[in-house]
């Protein structure tokens, strides 16, 4: 540890120890343990699940037993880590400090933290620096605004492009693979350049003695839209025509079908060459479409229906297999009508379509060895043109001992 | 550029040419002259083949929307028209539309109003490819129709005498002669009535093609009806004037004299506009505002958005992932009835595809005229699309930098 040269005072010791816990709390998110930052994302994961948590509570604060639940879908061992490096960093702290605590409150500062560093993340800084600008813009406009702070202001806002625009030039000059992961992140629009002329307007209108400074950011922005450019113009002619438009994000491409214009869209094709229907209708082809048109289906009889009462399927499907048998059962009584030994010719039903019913049945009856009926049939043949059916095979319902 | 290659690429584009009165057919053109002497003109084929040879070959020509439906359609207007077999079908008489549509209802035996608005439809195809001309409920045969060889008025002459006759269902109170010359303009339009006939076109090839052994001029012919004509690029291994060099170089010869081009995707093959006819004369005409708003949102959804989630590697414009029809119908700035009726010229262009899902669900994906850009012009359409999604982006101001570079 270094040892300050000033005699150390109790006021500056506590200014010191305000700032450092304000870094910590800022990073605690980030912490592996309390000297190391994370190496897993769902660490983080795990603290932006404890803030919403806290953020819901409100008043009430949370128990050690709320936190667990609420991190239901982490492994304890992760919680127990995570929650131990956020209390040591002050992130999460006791509502009263004193021994058995039980409730606990989440610091602002860390939120505030952690949705800075996930915005860092997904756009390497762009929305950051828009902002930033935004604000240096209106400082500046300031009348409060003193020119040191204007010097300051332009002096930081030349180191910020300066190193953007290194990052971009060394990427440029290493592989391609590389500048397609990390260049989208780190090229500006147009519109940071901008914002950052407009700063660098305002300053030199209002402080003409801070035209070095000046000269210096001036440099800085054209070097960073040059870089941007160029790093551009090296995907674009190395990527061919097939990963171009991978880096517009998809959100733009939806904006852009959503919003734009009839005119605008429609302008895209402009002085693209496009053939005019000409499908070809060969004589061969015609005469055959005219054989295969479709004929108009002639109106059908319906199906015959038997005279049997019929209550449909429904009470059969599903039903014990027994009901079946029993329903075969009742039939063959029904037929016998006590008798040991009936004649198909008597019991098959007045139509052809009773008939067929019956005798299907009949047949099922005979096929099974529980039931104790069987069909025996001579050969003996009744051809009757004027009775249904017309043709008769001789045969007999039996029952079985 | 010459001006046959220039004409050319125009009647690709557009349809049949007008010609001035004594004005002559460009080389490769068929001339349909009006009894005034102005006229059209139609690209014909080398050695007098068809694209019906592409069927010989087994290689599917471009998509034809409801194909059998339109063809119905086009063999009543045959029957109503054609009146005198011992000339050639075009031009034929013109007819009354209600008489195609009576005796389209005599062949397929139905009479309700879906029959009739199918019929429409396929008339209104019909007319935008230049196979029928519709006007003031007047129908007569399109300049197409002069196309059919010689050699098949027989198969059409006994389709016609098997289509029945239709039953009126009452004395029209105006004759259909008399409908017919009430509608027509006074002289007769240049493509209709007596007087018109059609002069074969001159040759173009023959200087290329002479050189050549009878098997050799065959296969020169096929292999360019079928990069013509084809849906999709052909194997090379299945035409030898593909698959030879030296063939092949008289081959780029043959479509270089129609302003066209041969696009090679790995060991497929079909034609496409020569880039510098598009850039020096471009032949104009082409969809107009609100097809070409609706297939730009085509190839951003189907295209560009997948591309931009890496679903797309290759370097085509063609896509397996539909623009949703829901996405198209409430997401863009575009009236519903402008958007459809966009969509049908467009399926009918083979400039979109429909991919159907359930009644709902589906959508469109750009259709097989997109194998026929070359890479030139993929570049460009890319670029096209870069600057207007994105006109501040770096990317964009590398396009821009570059083509000022140029």
């Amino acid at each position: 540890m270094r040892v300050p040269e000033q005699p150390l005072t109790l006021d500056a010791a506590l200014s010191d120890e305000a700032v450092l816990s304000t870094y910590r709390r800022m990073f605690a998110a980030l912490a592996r343990d309390s000297g190391a930052v994370v190496d897993d994302p769902v660490l983080v994961d795990i603290a932006e699940t404890l803030f919403a948590a806290f953020a819901d509570a409100g008043e009430e604060w949370l128990t050690h037993e709320q936190m667990r639940l609420a991190c239901g879908a982490y492994p304890a061992d992760q919680f127990d880590n995570r929650l131990r490096v956020l209390k040591g960093l002050g992130a999460i702290r006791e509502v009263f400090p004193k021994p058995n605590q039980l409730r606990y409150r989440a610091s602002f500062t860390s939120v505030v933290g952690l949705m800075f560093i996930r915005r860092m993340m997904d756009d390497g800084g762009q929305s950051e620096m828009h902002r930033l600008l935004a604000l240096e813009d209106l400082n500046v406009a300031d009348p409060r605004t003193t020119m040191e702070e204007a010097r300051q202001s332009a002096a930081g806002l030349a180191r910020a492009f300066r190193l953007w625009a290194l990052e971009l030039i060394t990427l440029t000059t290493g592989t391609i693979e590389e500048l397609r992961e990390q260049a989208p992140k780190l090229w500006g629009t147009e519109e940071i350049a901008r914002r950052a002329q407009s700063v660098h307007g305002t300053i030199l209108t209002r402080w003409p003695e801070l035209d070095r400074v000046c000269t210096d950011l001036r440099a800085a922005i054209y070097a960073y839209s040059d870089a941007s450019r160029r790093a551009a113009g090296r995907l674009a002619d190395s990527a061919g025509t097939t990963r171009n438009l991978t880096l517009l994000p998809t959100e733009t491409w939806r904006t852009f079908a959503q919003t734009a214009t009839k005119e605008r869209l429609a302008a895209v094709l402009d002085g693209f060459v496009f053939d005019a229907p000409a499908p070809w209708h060969d004589p061969a082809a015609i005469a055959r479409a005219v054989d295969e048109a479709p004929r108009p289906a002639p109106a059908q009889p319906t199906p015959p229906r038997s005279t049997l009462p019929d209550p449909g399927p429904d009470g059969s499907l599903g039903a014990a297999r027994e009901a079946a048998v029993e329903r075969l059962r009742e039939l063959a009584e029904s037929l016998l009508g006590g008798e040991s030994r009936v004649a198909l010719a008597d019991v098959l039903g007045p139509d052809w379509a009773t008939a067929r019913r019956v005798l299907a049945d009949l047949t099922t009856v005979d096929l099974r060895p529980e039931l104790p009926y069987r069909l025996a049939w001579s050969d003996g043949l009744t051809i009757d043109p004027s009775r249904e059916p017309s043709w008769l095979s001789h045969g007999h319902l039996e029952r079985t001992p | 550029m010459t001006a046959d290659q220039a004409a050319h690429a125009r009647a690709r584009a557009q349809g049949p040419l007008r010609l001035g009165p004594g004005a002559p057919a460009p080389a490769g053109m068929t001339r349909l002259s009006g009894p005034d002497s102005s006229g059209m003109a139609l690209p014909v084929w080398p050695d007098g083949v068809t694209p019906s040879l592409l069927e010989e070959h087994q290689v599917p020509p471009m998509p034809v929307e409801r194909a059998g439906e339109t063809r119905r359609v086009l063999a009543a207007v045959l029957k109503c028209c054609w009146a005198d077999h011992s000339a050639d079908p075009w031009p034929g008489e013109p007819a009354p539309l209600e008489r195609v549509l009576d005796t389209y209802r005599a062949l397929i035996g139905r009479t309700d109003d879906l029959m009739r608005n199918w019929a429409i439809g396929a008339l209104r195809r019909l007319h935008d490819s230049a196979w029928v001309v519709v006007a003031g409920g007047i129908v007569s045969l399109g300049p197409r129709c002069a196309l059919w060889p010689v050699e098949s008025h027989a198969v059409l002459k006994d389709l016609v005498r098997r289509i029945p006759e239709p039953e009126r269902r009452a004395v029209p109170v105006v004759p259909d002669a008399g409908l017919v010359a009430a509608a027509l303009p006074e002289p007769a339009a240049p493509d209709q009535g007596a007087g018109s006939r059609a002069e074969p076109g001159v040759a173009e090839f023959d200087d290329l093609l002479s050189g050549y052994d009878e098997r050799r001029r065959a296969e020169l012919v096929s292999a360019f009806m079928v990069v013509e004509h084809a849906a999709e690029p052909v194997q090379e291994a299945r035409f030898a004037a593909l698959r030879d060099p030296a063939l092949r170089r008289t081959l780029a010869e043959m479509l270089a004299r129609r302003g066209r081009t041969l696009v090679q995707q790995r060991e497929r093959w079909i034609s496409g506009y020569a880039d510098d006819l598009v850039r020096d004369e471009p032949p104009g005409g082409g969809p107009g505002e609100s097809e070409r708003a609706v297939l730009t949102l085509v190839l951003v959804h189907s295209v560009a958005i997948p591309r931009a989630e890496g679903l797309l590697p290759e370097d085509s414009w063609l896509s397996p992932h539909p623009a949703p029809v829901d996405e198209l119908r409430r997401h863009t700035q575009l009236p519903i009835g402008e958007l459809e009726s966009a969509l049908r010229a467009l399926r009918h262009a083979g400039l979109v595809t429909q991919v159907k899902a359930g009644e709902e669900a589906g959508g469109y994906v750009p259709g097989p005229q997109f194998h026929r850009l070359t890479p030139e012009a993929r570049r460009r359409l890319q670029e096209e699309l870069i600057l207007a999604a994105g006109p501040d982006t770096p990317l964009a101001v590398a396009v821009r930098a570059r083509r000022a570079a140029r």
